[in-house]
């Protein structure tokens, strides 16, 4: 991501390849129906013609209507077909779980032993040069990058809702119930997030940080966490 | 109509505009929007009526006239005819304005005023920005 940054953040996993690329074809078709309408708005308030009395226009209104009908179909099937894309059966290598709090995340990495932190967002104050404001936290999810991972989401309190855009993921947190998520990232490196449901207060500073590391990377640091 | 129609549901004084024209009828004069009347239209080019309904004695002369031959009017005599079936020509009632530039002009007065009721906010009511906008910082921020 950068300043004034105005698209997507740049895909990381598949499903948001994929999203990514529906997204234009969805945003083509808005912008083409939008400029059409700009257009007729602007013949319209630049001609001296005038029409006054009532008329029949049955060509145009069956044209009118049939083909947004048409353009709606073109969008729903390739958005039902990512829909459905986002359940397959993947068998995932890892379970985690997260919890949302006011206002903060913890994470639990119980496969093997039982692994449990919480990650606080690091004030600005206390910020090392470079770093990102309102984004860094203590403690990051160091995670196997290449597989699919299943994260499991839930909420302590109040609704919070675990989001990490690069990876297409935005799973509502929700107190009493579990909700799943995939998490399944093309390559190293951090990718951040923010908490996308209100919950009080600190809603805006309380952010997750993914640390997607090489297999090894993350045995390791797990054997050091425990 | 309509409305003493609909008052007169609610209260059982009649008030409505005929009544209120009755008791001043010497000083105000109302339309009745059901006759035919004078338009000024580009797309309703015959009006109804005629722009001057009372001719006075100079233009009922000149309505004789107009009965004789026309070779006989002056130039002046024939505009002044048509003066009396109609109000403005084609080319006046279709005159541009010079209204977009006052609309134009207050729009960006205010979006100017808007300006500095900006700068005032910024410097009077809003504090620093956070150390993380300097320029190093954001250098070491953007690999």
């Amino acid at each position: 991501a950068y300043p004034s940054q105005l698209g997507l953040q740049d895909a990381s996993s598949p499903i948001m390849e994929e999203l990514m690329n529906f997204h234009d074809h969805t945003l083509m078709i808005v912008f083409l129906i939008s400029s059409l309408v700009l257009y007729i708005i602007t013949l319209m308030l630049t001609t001296k013609l005038t029409h006054t009395s009532t008329m029949d226009a049955q060509e145009v209104e069956t044209i009118w209507t049939i083909l947004p009908a048409v353009i709606l179909i073109l969008i729903a099937l390739p958005s039902l077909r990512i829909l459905y894309m986002m359940d397959e059966i993947n068998n995932p290598a890892l379970t985690v779980k997260t919890m949302g709090h006011q206002w903060y995340w913890s994470y639990e990495y119980t496969d093997y032993e039982d692994l449990c932190f919480d990650s606080y967002m690091v004030p600005t104050s206390d910020l090392k040069p470079g770093e990102l404001r309102l984004l860094e936290v203590d403690n990051r999810v160091v995670l196997p990058m290449e597989l699919p991972i299943r994260m499991l989401i839930s909420s302590e309190d109040v609704l919070h809702s675990w989001a990490v855009p690069s990876l297409g993921l935005k799973t509502d947190a929700i107190p009493g119930r579990l909700n799943q998520a995939t998490i399944s990232s093309n390559r190293p490196g951090l990718f951040y997030g923010q908490c996308s449901e209100i919950c009080g207060s600190n809603h805006s500073f309380m952010p997750i940080v993914l640390e997607m590391v090489p297999l090894k990377n993350f045995e390791d640091w797990s054997l050091s966490m425990i | 109509m309509l409305t003493a129609r609909a008052l007169s549901l609610i209260s059982k004084r009649a008030i409505s505009t005929s009544v209120c024209v009755r008791a001043h009828g010497s000083v105000v004069k109302s339309e009745d929007y059901a006759l035919p009347s004078y338009v000024d239209r580009r797309d309703y080019p015959l009006p109804d009526v005629a722009h001057v309904k009372q001719l006075s004695a100079s233009q009922k002369a000149l309505k004789e006239k107009e009965k004789a031959d026309w070779s006989s009017l002056s130039r002046d005599e024939k505009v002044q005819l048509r003066r009396i079936q109609f109000n403005e020509s084609f080319a006046e009632m279709n005159r541009s304005t010079n209204e977009w530039k006052t609309v134009v002009g207050l729009a960006m007065f205010f979006i100017g005023f808007t300006a500095l009721v900006l700068i005032w906010e910024k410097h009077y009511v809003y504090g620093p920005i956070p150390h993380t906008f300097d320029c190093d910082w954001v250098a070491k921020q953007t690999k």
